[in-house]
């Protein structure tokens, strides 16, 4: 019993793991066998839409289960009306998509000559995507809502790179990722922000905590920010035309349920945060109007078929912004709606004009017209999306523009004025859209486009349709979600109205003007252009792609300047240490801590012989010839060892002989073997630069000096250890403490320095044979 | 098993085995293999060694069985053993790739068993010249390892690590002597409680030349001059080996001496975070327009080991603990990378990419999890410090943020550039890698996305450790209470 109602507890997991298992199930019958993928893919996607409408029937539901406790980072979920709305969008439109793909696809990779196999791939990114983004529509935890947001960007990153021999396709993919991978950290930073002040990562409860002041306000922007620059809105949108280098299914599901909406979804999701500060509400609104207004322009601007509704895409977004900009109850359940409208609209029109390129081959407006006798069923059913897009009565996007006015009514005459102007410019590329393809004289003949083609669309546009005509269960679905992002319930009503209400009055407005605008095309078609050719020369596009150039010329720059020499490497080293050195004994007192002791009489000897080791050292850094550099190198250490016996330490001595003697030995016998001309010419250094090395050299020394000094000024320390070694000795029965320490006490050491030695002579053999020791 | 034992066996195992491997030919397919279990099985128990740690709190063992401080005191803590554990697992999986690939020489296996035991051995000792001497066995492995090929270009590489390195070495070793002096103890412990009455000036002298020894271990800007050309001329494994396991060194011994210097440390805040942040963007700035692989990633590391040290000036239980985990995501992700840029075929491009994400800090691979911690670290840096601490906080946050933009921008360049167009396209297919060397990069990514998923592990080893730093309470075995 306990068992069952724990699994039930669990159920809000269903559409997750459903839609998580899909890509990895895609990809395994692609393995198998090429031809599975498409069926076992579209299936998937049947079954998570199914998933997600049988949770959401069933009420929805939260999980919360711990994640990453230490960090307060937990994995919750929750089945609202946002995620409800989103959720549905992508695993319903990604189903069709996939089905259009299952045909489109094997198409694609015949037309560039690659295998079919290379389809698993294509199936398992775009389920990939569609897993993500049902779980960002359903993460409630900040940085897990970061994790499945990086997680769209991956995979739209490999699905625009999908024809990665196409330089084109891989430029325009990596700018996708650093444009929304890059401002995703921005994300971040904001969550961690308001998580270090008010320690909970989850949206519901810093909705409850959060008030207005700078955190919110910064952590606010760090987070539209992020939002923003997914859903391409001005000034980070020039990466979304650039992403149609994609395959047409992939740029129809990033623009209508995936990528691209994953942005407005951000904004929905933490609406409870942005709306306490009117600040922020406000950039919102001014970067929905800017977006809006470039969008449409430059879409009217556009040939190429995809480019035109790229720019269309980022006008649209551009309003559902400027929604959530307007704020209030019909801002939050408006913007759920129109991103559904839109969403059913967009991916009809791009489906579309991939079958259009698919049956006559070309990609521009100017280039095509006429279709409606060739593909009479594809004319009538994009005719309907694109209706929907327009806004026209009897399609579900007369109410997306209903509720957009309303909305803009509540804040006044400018804001109706602008949406009235913003609705018919999408009236006027809408119909530069549909009637440049279908219109016009055309060819007769039947089409020759294959059913999965045109079907997809065929759904698409009905539901538009139907939309229109039953409103019911999309304005629940908007209002649900409306009610998640505003905290409090979101009533709209959308219906036709038969009188003379403002709304009514708007669109009429808005018609009108639309058609003008479409009628007086040569008036304003060189301003248009100017605008698009100001976007090209002066655009955020030309400043990311000048950045991209400027970082590469400056590493270059910064290379250059890197040492190369061994001398140089070293010296590179000692100027900073010398430097660091310096500043530490300016931050620290130095009175008393430098002494110099007492010189006795006795002392003389052992200070002339210090003397001539410095002496030794300095003659080091002029002398020329190896030879005597060994020579003068072993008199430094000689002497040194003659200071050991000075200070009493007659096994030191011994060691320090022995050592030089060996190293002299091994000197001289060295340059022996190398031949006399190699040495000659190594010898003669070039001298430029040479006050630098003595300026490296002294420096070094001085930090050396510094060092000791400051050190051996201090007292040497009671208690030592040593008194100890020389205690306890006798236990470790030994004759003398020094046999002791290294065969007891420091055994350990003694053994490791055996090992080094073993090594180098390993090393050294190594070296000796060229890799080949017997 | 005793704690005893269990302290012993992972130095121990790689140390007796490399012993006799020197002698042997490692060519032999039997010889490589036999290492590899070997340094499986010290992997094992330093794995067990640190579940008991995390557990019981530290295992102590004063070799010889002589009072602390007299005999040479080994001491397993959260902060050793995060690092044995992360740096034995890279040279199993370096040496395992060499296996699979075939081993091209004879002193391989034995050199890589003497630095797994000299980097375990410096990651468990207590004592100050006991640390050094088992960095001198691991970076004189590391020597060997470099000119393990013989073209020239390689033995000239190897010639600068070495020189460069033994400059390292001395500066560490004026160090230990200069701090015997002053406390006349080489115990850890009981030096950092004697210094406290150390004249600043002294203190302050040495700990700046232990800042140096290490930040050149490490390859921090400015001491990074050896560096590329090393990471460059390496072949893969070895590579791997140096900067996922043997860079630890530095890492680690700023931690630990961080530890043991706190006051010196404090003291030297700007100057750590300065050289911390100028060691990212300068990193950053140099990988960007590298065209080939290993020297992208080499240019990296001196940006990665940047955010350890930024991280380490930041200070407290959030910056040390971020230091750590971000040390040991380093270590994996660098691993992963250098070990991939040497294979060809299918699946090795998805493997470079887990570890470009994780250079970039993508979820789901492990990287996002060490990019939070660090702008965790700079976001509590500024927590109630007023203008100042909010001005650093934007600071450093920046700096955090452009780095990883940069990073964003250089690993995918890269990787574009050399995985992404360069996969079969029908006609001319280049020669795919061994299966197993592919499965076992594999496995590693698997690895970096899991902890990516699952952080927690990660986190607890993290948050111990730097309770080690911080000697939160219930964490400090008293050193001074054994026998």
């Amino acid at each position: 019993m306990t068992a069952l109602s724990a699994a039930f507890s669990l159920a809000p997991l269903l559409p997750l793991l459903v839609a998580l298992l899909a890509a990895p199930a895609a990809m395994l019958a692609g393995t198998l066998k090429p031809r599975l993928a498409a069926p076992v893919g579209t299936a998937f996607a049947a079954l998570a839409f199914l998933a997600t409408a049988f949770t959401w029937y069933r009420g929805g539901g939260t999980v919360d289960l711990a994640w990453a406790p230490t960090w307060g980072m937990r994995f919750t979920i929750a089945l609202d009306g946002l995620a409800a709305l989103y959720a549905l969008l992508a695993t319903g439109i990604g189903f069709l998509v996939l089905a259009y793909s299952s045909r489109y696809l094997p198409l694609h990779l015949d037309q560039e000559g690659r295998p079919e196999a290379e389809g698993a791939r294509f199936y398992g990114f775009m389920l990939l995507f569609m897993g993500a983004m049902v779980g960002l529509a359903m993460a409630q935890d900040l940085v897990l809502l970061f994790v499945f947001w990086d997680l769209t960007a991956v995979a739209s990153y490999y699905l625009i790179a999908y024809d990665r021999h196409d330089p084109d396709a891989r430029a325009s993919a990596l700018m996708a990722l650093l444009v929304t991978g890059i401002t995703a950290v921005l994300l971040l930073i904001g969550a961690l922000t308001l998580y270090a002040t008010y320690g909970t990562l989850s949206v519901p409860d810093l909705a409850g905590s959060v008030e207005p002041g700078v955190t919110l306000t910064v952590a606010g922007l760090l987070i539209a920010c992020a939002a923003l620059a997914k859903s391409a809105q001005v000034p980070f949108h020039f990466w979304l035309p650039r992403a149609m280098a994609a395959p047409t299914p992939v740029s129809a599901y990033l623009h209508s349920a995936a990528m691209v909406a994953a942005g407005v979804l951000l904004l929905g999701r933490v609406y409870p945060l942005l709306e306490k500060s009117q600040f922020l509400l406000d950039v919102l609104l001014v970067v929905g109007l800017l977006s809006i207004s470039v969008g449409a322009i430059l879409a009217l601007t556009r040939d190429v078929l995809k480019q035109l509704l790229a720019y269309s895409t980022i006008s649209q977004y551009g309003y559902v912004v400027f929604l959530y900009g307007l704020g209030g109850e019909y801002g939050a359940a408006g913007a759920a709606f129109y991103v559904v409208s839109h969403a059913l609209a967009k991916c009809a029109l791009f489906l579309t004009a991939g079958a259009i390129t698919e049956e006559t081959g070309e990609d521009r407006l100017s280039r095509l017209g006429g279709l409606t006798k060739r593909l009479p069923l594809l004319a009538v059913a994009s005719g309907a999306a694109a209706a929907g897009l327009a806004a026209l009565p009897f399609t579900i996007g007369f109410f997306k523009d209903e509720l957009l006015f309303e909305a803009a009514l509540e804040r006044g005459g400018l804001f109706a004025a602008l949406s009235v102007l913003g609705a018919a410019l999408t009236i006027a590329y809408t119909w530069r859209f549909w009637g440049g393809l279908f219109l016009g004289e055309g060819r007769d003949g039947a089409g020759s486009l294959p059913a999965a083609l045109v079907w997809p669309v065929a759904v698409l546009g009905g539901l538009v349709l139907l939309g229109g005509l039953f409103v019911e269960p999309f304005a629940l679905l908007a209002e649900a979600a409306g009610a998640a992002s505003y905290g409090a319930p979101t009533p709209i009503e959308p219906a036709y109205h038969l009188d003379l209400r403002p709304t009514n009055l708007m669109a009429v407005g808005a018609f009108a003007l639309g058609i003008a605008i479409v009628a007086s095309r040569p008036l304003w078609e060189r301003g248009a252009l100017a605008v698009s050719r100001f976007g090209e020369v002066l655009g955020p596009e030309r400043l990311y792609e000048w950045g991209v150039d400027a970082l590469n010329r400056l590493s270059d720059y910064v290379h250059r300047a890197e040492v190369r020499d061994l001398r140089s490497r070293v010296a590179a080293i000692l100027l900073p240490a010398g430097v660091l050195v310096g500043a530490g004994i300016l931050v620290t007192p130095t009175v008393g801590a430098y002494r110099t002791g007492e010189v006795m009489r006795g002392d003389f000897p052992l200070l002339l012989a210090l003397v001539v080791v410095a002496v030794a050292a300095l003659t080091t850094t002029f002398t020329r010839r190896h030879v005597t550099l060994a020579l003068v190198l072993s008199g430094a250490g000689f002497v040194l060892a003659l200071v050991y016996a000075f200070l009493g330490a007659p096994e030191v001595t011994l060691v320090a002989v022995l050592v030089e003697t060996f190293l002299t030995l091994l000197f001289l016998g060295t340059s022996k073997l190398i031949p006399y001309k190699v040495l000659h010419d190594q010898a003669k250094l070039p001298l430029g630069n040479q006050w630098r090395r003595v300026f490296f050299s002294c420096l070094a020394s001085l930090f050396a000096f510094a060092v000791a000094w400051s050190a051996l000024s201090q007292p040497a320390a009671e208690n030592t250890v040593a008194e100890e070694h020389v205690r306890l000795a006798p236990d470790a029965h030994a004759q003398d403490t020094v046999s002791a320490i290294l065969a007891d006490f420091r055994a350990l050491d003694t053994l490791g320095e055996v090992t080094v030695v073993a090594l180098v002579i390993l090393g050294v053999a190594t070296l000796l044979n060229r890799g080949r020791l017997p | 098993m005793t704690d005893q034992t269990l302290l012993v066996l992972p130095a121990g195992i790689p140390w007796v085995l490399a012993a006799v491997f020197a002698l042997l030919d490692g060519r032999r397919r039997w010889v490589g293999r036999i290492a590899a279990v070997g340094l499986g099985v010290s992997f094992v128990s330093m794995v067990a060694l640190a579940l008991r740690v995390l557990r019981d709190g530290p295992v102590e063992v004063v070799a010889g069985n002589w009072p602390a401080g007299v005999g040479i005191v080994l001491r397993a803590d959260a902060l050793g053993v995060a690092f044995a554990v992360v740096s034995i697992g890279v040279m199993l999986v370096s040496l395992l790739y060499e296996v699979s690939l075939g081993m091209r020489s004879r002193t391989f296996p034995a050199v890589v068993l003497f630095m797994a035991a000299g980097l375990t051995g410096l990651f468990l000792t207590g004592d100050i010249f006991n640390f050094y001497v088992f960095f001198e066995v691991s970076v004189t492995a590391a020597y060997v390892l470099t000119s393990y090929r013989e073209r020239d270009y390689q033995v000239r590489a190897a010639f600068i690590f070495a020189i460069v390195n033994l400059f390292g070495s001395v500066v560490f070793l004026i160090a230990a002597a200069s701090l015997y002096h002053v406390t006349g103890s080489l115990e850890m412990q009981t030096v950092a409680e004697r210094l406290g009455e150390t004249s600043p000036n002294s203190a302050i002298t040495i700990a700046v030349a232990i800042f140096v020894a290490f930040s050149l271990k490490l390859g921090l800007f400015p001491f990074h001059f050896w560096l590329p050309a090393v990471y460059v001329g390496s072949h893969p494994p070895v590579a791997a080996i140096l900067s996922g396991a043997l860079a630890n060194i530095g890492s680690y011994g700023l931690l630990r001496f961080g530890g043991i210097l706190p006051d010196q440390l404090a003291l030297g805040t700007y100057a750590v975070l300065i050289l911390g942040s100028a060691s990212i963007i300068y990193g950053a700035l140099q990988s960007i327009s590298r065209s080939d692989v290993s020297e992208v990633l080499a240019y990296s590391a001196i940006g990665q080991a940047g955010y350890i040290l930024l991280a380490l000036g930041l200070g407290g239980p959030v910056g040390f603990s971020a230091a750590v985990i971000y040390a040991v995501v380093n270590s994996l992700n660098k691993a992963l990378l250098f070990l991939v840029a040497g294979l060809r075929g299918p699946l090795v491009g998805a493997a470079f990419a887990v570890g470009a994400l994780s250079v970039a800090g993508v979820p789901p691979a492990v990287g996002f999890i060490a990019k939070i911690a660090v702008f965790k670290a700079a976001l509590a840096a500024g927590a109630g410090g007023g203008t100042a601490g909010a001005v650093g906080t934007v600071v450093f946050v920046t700096v955090i943020f452009v780095g990883g933009a940069l990073s964003f921008v250089y690993m995918f360049q890269i990787y574009q550039r050399v995985f992404l167009a360069r996969e079969p396209q029908g006609g001319h297919v280049e020669k795919p890698s061994p299966r197993a060397t592919r499965a076992l990069v594999g496995v590693l990514a698997a690895l970096v996305l899991v902890f990516g998923l699952w952080p927690e592990p990660l986190l607890v080893l993290g948050e111990e450790a730097a309770a080690v730093l911080t000697g939160s309470p219930g964490d400090v075995s008293g050193g001074g209470d054994s026998p």
